[in-house]
């Protein structure tokens, strides 16, 4: 009995093994990549990491460093000679303000109407809700096109605004913390009422407070979906720099395949996607739960 | 419950957003692509049912619906079927459960367009590992196994394995051939999408009251099989129908891969609808033609949710 549980065991492992080495696959080669001079990347070899010598990069001394300044270790050189070539602080930067701004802001109005929703009586309240579902509906993607034009018309393409104003109203946000918010006691409003407290200062004091695991789902979930987005800039941010996302960024390193350096590029690369992937291994548990609430009941 | 008129400064940002940035467009998308509207032309005219006309008549098109087709039934069960295999192995493990999950997952949060630079560089020709480890491995175990030499009637004029080694290494370029492109971008949704399919199963199972399987065992479900077919798949109902109609959704708005990638070629082999909207209206400033398309893009989304929604109400309730 022992054993044959170790047989079914073991197959499992085996088969999940496979499994994991080939969704392992692109991150092996991007890590290695980020690290190997490029000599190395063509030939195929050195494995994980390359053999590590110490030798002078011809295209940096083309960028008119001195020889000395160019002679280092590769995979000093690729991280050192990425930032060199592009502003990626810059990109990281703009990443974090957009995606904080875009969640602060959907909070801003989701979480009053959400209570609304689920705790105050008036007229019309049902219509907004069945307005609410109905735009769950809607991929924002989707309409990405006659959004555009809007924005267009607006004069405000090219700014931090056109990154920001399609994604203020997060429906499943509302329809997320209505949700929550109709498991609070009334008990718990009530009282605060008694004790004189106005509605703002309701919402601000006492719902908020209660709400903060289900925001912290919801912040993981907008904040992930937002950090990664690549199409919706991709369309309202055309040409200047300084508003570069990290994808932005990333599209632009990746220039020609034929032409430059893989290994500074690669480490742009793992440098604009680690962030994300080491807070994902340090609050697993949160992340899995944040971005799984998207749309459960 | 309780009366106050604080509801209207909580209510009504929402309401005006939901309006403007969520209603306003689709009815907008609907009347630019009765136009020949482009963006910075000041004037437009009303051409009634053009833009659709040619939407369903160009070969263009056709090859959109049907790039994009062959990505959502491909993507969708393979991404559900993989998701559901992984999460029902995981949760029958006694160790090791936690570190494939975590890998599992790593491409569900991952930045997907680095990840398609990385995939292109390791399916390139001759800088890929891939077709480096497949050259390595002619005449070997590899070339049995991923030959299919182990099928009785495949012999090695058959197998693309032995056909390419004999052929001076001529492994396929996965991205670049019009034979392989749109399976290659499959192959990289599925990889993408399983994940996050696995973790919803692993959080259906976990409600699934393990009395269920005592019972199945009494009324003779003793195999695994039996005991899947007979609890775990109709308790998963909810679950399934869920992750498909968010696969589904997600496999629609398939583009990062796309334009890193491919660019919808070779001939057009690739040319989702996301891809197509982006060329036509903002590439090449046709709005009128990208407008038609999200307008039949939309239509597409809503009717797949309702169809979600009615099914859900009609057949999976216990």
């Amino acid at each position: 009995m022992l054993a044959r549980h170790y047989i079914g065991e073991s197959w499992k492992h085996g088969l999940l093994i496979i499994g994991a080495l080939i969704v392992l696959i692109p991150f092996y080669m991007m890590v290695s990549m980020s690290l190997k001079s490029q000599q190395e990347i063509q030939s195929i070899s050195g494995g994980l990491v390359g053999a590590q010598e110490i030798q002078t990069f011809p295209v940096c001394t083309k960028h008119g460093y001195t020889e000395e300044v160019c002679t280092m270790r590769p995979y000093k050189y690729n991280f050192w000679f990425a930032f060199k070539k592009a502003p990626i602080p810059r990109y990281l930067m703009n990443g974090l303000i957009v995606t904080v701004s875009i969640f602060l802001i959907q909070v801003l109005i989701a979480l009053p109407c959400s209570y609304a929703l689920a705790k105050l009586r008036f007229k019309g309240r049902e219509f907004v809700f069945s307005m609410v579902l109905f735009c769950l509906l809607i991929p924002v993607h989707a309409i990405a096109l006659p959004l555009y034009v809007m924005l267009a018309k607006a004069g405000l393409v090219d700014t931090y605004a056109a990154l920001i104003i399609p994604w203020t109203i997060s429906v499943f946000g509302i329809f997320l913390m209505r949700q929550f918010f109709m498991t609070v006691p009334d008990e718990l409003i009530d009282a605060a009422r008694m004790d004189g407290m106005g509605e703002y200062s309701i919402v601000w004091k006492v719902m908020l407070p209660v709400a903060i695991p289900a925001l912290l789902a919801f912040a993981i979930f907008s904040v992930v979906a937002h950090w990664n987005d690549y199409f919706w800039p991709r369309i309202v941010i055309t040409g200047n720099r300084d508003l570069f996302t990290p994808p932005l960024g990333i599209r632009e390193f990746r220039g020609g395949i034929d032409s430059d350096e893989f290994g500074p590029m690669m480490a742009s690369i793992v440098t604009v996607t680690v962030p994300l992937i080491v807070a994902f291994i340090i609050a697993q548990k949160r992340f899995v739960e944040g971005i799984t609430m998207t749309g459960m009941k | 419950m309780h009366y106050s008129k604080a509801h209207i400064w909580f209510v009504w940002p929402a309401i005006i957003l939901m309006i403007v940035i969520l209603i306003l467009p689709i009815f907008l998308a609907g009347g630019i692509s009765f136009t020949n509207y482009n963006l910075g032309n000041s004037s437009f005219e009303w051409v009634g049912m053009e833009n659709y006309e040619k939407m369903f008549s160009r070969k263009t098109y056709t090859k959109m619906i049907i790039a994009t087709a062959t990505y959502v039934l491909i993507v969708v069960p393979a991404s559900v079927i993989i998701g559901l295999a992984a999460a029902v192995m995981l949760n029958s493990l006694r160790f090791g459960a936690d570190i494939y999950k975590t890998i599992f997952f790593l491409p569900v949060m991952a930045t997907l367009l680095a990840m398609a630079i990385a995939w292109e560089f390791t399916l390139h020709p001759t800088l890929g590992i891939i077709n480096s480890f497949l050259a390595d491995g002619c005449g070997g175990i590899r070339e049995f196994i991923l030959g299919f030499h182990w099928l009785p009637w495949v012999g090695s004029e058959d197998s693309w394995y032995s056909v390419a080694c004999a052929n001076n290494m001529d492994f396929p370029y996965w991205l670049k051939d019009k034979k392989t492109a749109i399976w290659t971008i499959c192959f990289i949704g599925i990889w993408q999408a399983f994940g996050f399919n696995m973790v919803l199963y692993l959080a259906g199972l976990t409600s699934i009251p393990r009395e269920l399987y005592h019972a199945a065992e009494m009324d003779g479900a003793h195999s695994t099989w039996e005991q899947f077919k007979l609890v775990t798949w109709p308790m998963l109902g909810p679950t399934t129908l869920f992750v498909v109609t968010i696969t589904t959704i997600r496999s629609f708005q398939v583009f990062d891969t796309i334009e890193i990638l491919t660019k919808g070629g070779p001939s057009k082999t690739t040319y989702v609808m996301m891809y197509a909207i982006f060329e036509k209206a903002i590439m090449q400033n046709i709005t009128s033609i990208g407008a038609a398309i999200t307008v039949v893009f939309i239509v597409f989304i809503i009717l797949l949710t309702f169809f979600q929604r009615y099914v859900i109400e009609k057949r999976v309730h216990y």
